[in-house]
């Protein structure tokens, strides 16, 4: 039955790995050095690239050319990149207040029980993101679900004008990743044991001590986790500051779509892109080295 | 008499290319023979697991032979191998029926459908299953899952049965049991058994013979009463059984007796066995069941030693008491309550301490 | 005495909470639940309004359910998304399956750690930087399938959530299960066919439900990879809110808020149901 196979352990191994090495190999790994490589070339004013070296698109990043040609300091994009980051540190913030006791009070409730809220938590995650983040316009909009009322009963005479705003976006943006904070909390906070809480109890520790200096320096793999799934998406994300900033208060994902979708400026994307990806690296990079630690100090304890 | 199993100088290897590289078994030779209830009995990590999974198949040896019946099968697969294994935790499949995993083992070997639901019936009723046969495992007791167990390894008639601690996932009483039904059963099917185990009273209740193994070496082989009355180490006679310990030189012998100095003048005489000259360095040692305890009495105290109770730990049927023998010497011994239930002596009571000479033995170094 | 040491337990009248447990957990938990929910219920709600204009309710109406299922717009987009959707997980959980046998069952290999990450990177790499990747190598080689495109792309960011369910599966299986299997007379690959499959069956169920939602929800990499003709329900419903918001976007959007949360819940109640009868 299995004589078409090949005969050693390793040959098999490969066999069965080829198909995910060919299509995410392909498709993934290959389109991702090739945008690295068009960010060091020249712009095609239709799209694409020309096949001449530059580093262009990394210049426009802080400088500009004036009318003289001559290269001068411009932050415009610097300030998208910083706001970029600003938001995703105020989301990420937001997510982990908001998300932390829920993941607590999860784990304090019976198993079955637990399944259920982990479920609910779930289930926005899974569904589309564009919608849901449409649901935030009607109600923040202008004589939307909250308005509505208010306007009406007149307790305020004009809109609010909490569209289109940085905080409309970090709304946004909580509400979208809040799920990926609550799981890997909830993931380490299952496997606490909470013989340790009433042993600090019992050693006259109170409430808040026991929070802080047992509850979440036992759930710190989780909180470190949390914040960056949830920090990660927000710095790439498209659909937040599109729909809820309007288009207009840009940041850097809606930056990167912009060049390829309107202003034809690739290299300059990908340059962006490159950027992106490299937080996410050096970002990843740094929790592969906290997790490390933390095996070699359980290891050695 | 039949050789079921021959291991010849068997090691085993584990990641031998690493620097972590660890040897479970280090060639290891035994015979089991056939219709036998053969234990393999040692504390965690000693190999006796290892030695049956290289029975079983499941790891390759990383030198030796094994054969079955005078077959070599260290290179066979293990669905060739004609052995078959009680899972420490039953490995029962979860979506199957326990009929259905008791046929398993059947079907593969091709046999003919009526023959299959007949030894599926015969042996569920022999492991008192019978009406269980439609439930699946998740809706079975552990004991329900260990009778499976075995009745699915039985089903095809292996020529050795292999048991890997099967009774240490259930509680006392049960435990206890299954001891007595095992045994049944290996006498009733005359199949020969390889039982692995940690726990010394399950493999002195059940065994032919015993293997006892430490460091992946084999210790001592031979059955319960020779194991335990006579340890080749101190290794064995600490595992098995609790014992008294004492170390000495050697100060004189005869034919008969040798008389050593424990401490710093305390002597104490036991059989010659001729192995030994004076000045030797020895261990003796002595079961606490053969030490008598009685009321100190100074005028007749021929034989007795004068001791003081140390401590005692009363176990319902009985209490175990620390003697302080002086010199530095101290023993462990066990008295009956008596009839009123109250205990024979107190922490504190001078005590008399008895024992043969033929109670005390020198250990082999 | 006995007095003295049992009044801090009812000090100031309050029960004594057990430890561990907090004064208003239970209220700030209701509080997310609800900021959870209550774009996914506005949606829904507004979905009913009669009135043309999203935000003004005019009263009741199923008008714009009717109207949505007749535009012939929406049904080429649902269509669409099917087709992506079913193939992409097709491919990607067979692709996902074999991988995950193989990193779960081939012992330890050189090269395993970096196969993981490979079959992973999709999850860690920001969607919009995957998009502008896969757009770029789309264009650089010239190709140009139309769905096809979209198809592959999808098939690439689906491997790694049919894998995580797939590969979570056969480590959770007690591996002793393989081994009675062999002892019982079963070949590798009758093993394979009567008690790895049947066991890991559940798992691959759940992967490709994950995927198939997956895939039916993305939107930035389908609008940056497809063309003209192969507009998909979300990238659909993107083109609607950027013309003008009206109660059809939310018909549309409520039913596939619905098909997904059915989907989840199917995967969710069929990992339950697994779950007790694998524990051992």
């Amino acid at each position: 039955m299995s004589d078409w196979l090949p005969k050693s352990a390793a040959g098999r191994r490969w066999l069965g790995l080829a198909p995910s090495y060919f299509v995410i190999g392909i498709f993934m790994l290959i389109p991702m050095v090739i945008m690295g490589v068009f960010s060091f070339l020249e712009p095609n004013p239709y799209g694409g690239v020309k096949p001449i070296g530059s580093l262009a698109a990394y210049i426009k990043i802080a400088f500009e050319y004036d009318l003289e040609d001559k290269l001068v300091f411009n932050p415009g994009y610097l300030n998208i990149i910083f706001r970029s980051f600003q938001l995703s540190f105020g989301a990420t913030l937001l997510c982990l207040i908001f998300g932390f006791p829920v993941a607590y009070y999860i784990t304090l409730q019976p198993e079955n029980r637990r399944n259920f809220y982990i479920y609910l938590v779930t289930i926005p995650f899974w569904t589309n993101l564009l919608i849901r983040t449409f649901a935030w316009i009607i109600i923040l909009g202008r004589g939307g679900v909250i308005e509505a009322p208010l306007l009406a009963t007149g307790i305020i005479d004009d809109s609010l004008r909490m569209m289109y705003s940085d905080g409309a976006i970090a709304i946004g943006l909580t509400y979208s990743y809040l799920p990926l904070m609550v799981l890997p909390i909830y993931a380490s906070l299952e496997k606490l044991d909470f013989r340790l809480l009433d042993a600090a109890s019992d050693l006259y520790a109170n409430r808040f001590e026991i929070m802080t200096k047992v509850v979440i320096p036992l759930s710190k793999p989780g909180i470190i986790a949390g914040c960056i799934l949830v920090f990660i998406p927000c710095l790439g994300a498209f659909i937040a500051p599109n729909l809820l900033g309007g288009g207009k208060k840009l940041m850097l994902g809606s930056l990167v779509q912009f060049q390829f979708a309107s202003a034809r400026n690739w290299p300059f994307g990908g340059a962006l892109s490159m950027l992106l990806l490299s937080v996410v690296i050096i970002t990843l990079i740094f929790y592969a080295r906290a997790a490390k630690n933390r095996a070699a100090m359980e290891g050695s304890a | 008499m039949t050789t079921a199993v021959d291991i010849r100088g068997v090691t085993k290897i584990y990641s031998p290319d690493s620097n972590q590289a660890v040897k479970a078994l280090d060639n290891v030779s035994l015979t089991i023979n056939d219709n036998e209830f053969f234990t393999l009995l040692g504390p965690s990590g000693c190999g006796k697991t290892t030695l049956l999974r290289l029975i079983a198949g499941f790891e390759q040896v990383s030198g030796g032979e094994i054969m079955l019946f005078d077959e070599e099968i260290e290179n066979l697969e293990p669905n060739r191998r004609p052995v078959n294994t009680v899972f420490q935790h039953y490995a029962l499949f979860p979506h199957m029926t326990v009929a259905n995993n008791v046929a398993f083992g059947l079907e593969r070997l091709k046999k003919p459908k009526p023959e299959i639901k007949a030894t599926v019936e015969r042996v569920l009723t022999l492991v008192k299953m019978k009406e269980l046969g439609d439930r699946r495992p998740n809706q079975l007791s552990g004991g329900q899952q260990q009778r499976v167990a075995l009745a699915r390894a039985l089903a095809p008639s292996p020529k050795v049965l292999l048991l890997d601690e099967p009774l240490s996932a259930l509680d006392l009483k049960l435990r206890q049991a299954m001891r007595e039904e095992l045994k049944q059963l290996q006498r009733e099917t005359g199949i020969t058994f390889v039982f692995v185990t940690h726990d010394q009273e399950e493999a002195l209740a059940m065994s032919d013979r015993i293997a006892v193994m430490s460091n992946g070496e084999i210790q001592q082989i031979g059955k319960p009463t020779d194991i335990y009355e006579h340890p080749v180490n101190r290794f064995v006679a600490d595992f098995i059984g609790d014992t008294n310990f004492l170390d000495g030189e050697i100060v004189d012998l005869n034919d008969d007796l040798l008389t050593c100095r424990i401490g710093a003048q305390s002597l104490f005489e036991t059989e010659n066995s001729g192995h030994h000259k004076v000045g030797d360095q020895v261990t003796l040692f002595l079961r606490p069941e053969k030490i008598m305890l009685s009321v100190l009495d100074q005028e007749n105290d021929s034989g007795n030693r004068p001791g003081k109770v140390k401590n005692l730990v009363y176990l319902g049927n009985q209490a175990a008491y620390t003697v302080d023998m002086g010199d530095g010497i101290e023993l462990t011994a066990q008295a009956r309550p008596r009839e009123d239930g109250e205990l024979p002596f107190a922490i504190g009571d001078p005590i008399a301490v008895s024992f043969s000479a033929r109670a005390l033995k020198v250990l082999a170094q | 005495m006995s007095d003295q040491i049992q009044k801090p337990s009812t000090r100031k009248g309050k029960k004594m909470l057990p430890v561990g447990h907090y004064r208003g957990l239970s209220s700030w938990t209701i509080a997310f639940f609800i900021f959870l929910y209550l774009p996914i219920i506005v949606l829904i709600v507004y979905s009913f309004n009669a009135n043309r204009m999203v935000m003004n309710w005019g009263g009741f109406g199923i008008d714009w359910y009717l109207k949505a299922f007749n535009n012939s717009d929406i049904q080429k987009a649902v269509w669409n998304s099917l087709i992506v959707a079913t193939v992409a997980t097709v491919f990607a959980t067979a692709i996902a399956t074999i991988g995950a046998l193989v990193l779960a069952r081939g012992g330890n290999f050189r090269g395993k750690t970096v196969s993981l990450g490979l079959i992973t990177l999709p999850l860690m790499v920001p969607e919009i930087v995957t998009a502008v990747a896969v757009l770029i190598f789309f264009s650089a080689i010239g190709m140009n399938l139309g769905l096809g495109n979209v198809i592959i792309a999808h098939i690439t960011f689906c491997i790694p959530f049919a894998f995580m369910p797939i590969r979570a599966r056969l480590e959770g299986m007690d591996t002793t299960l393989e081994q009675a299997g062999r002892d019982l007379y079963a070949s590798q690959w009758e093993t394979f066919r009567f008690v790895t499959m049947p066991l890991l069956m559940p798992g691959i169920v759940a992967g490709a439900m994950l995927a198939f939602v997956i895939s039916m929800d993305d939107f930035i990499i389908t609008l940056m990879v497809g063309g003209a003709g192969s507009t998909t329900l979300p990238v659909y419903i993107y083109s609607m809110i950027r013309r003008g918001l009206t109660p059809e976007i939310n018909a549309v959007s409520t039913m596939l808020l619905l098909a997904s949360i059915a989907i989840v819940t199917a995967y969710w109640i069929l990992s339950r149901k697994t779950q007790t009868s694998t524990e051992h």
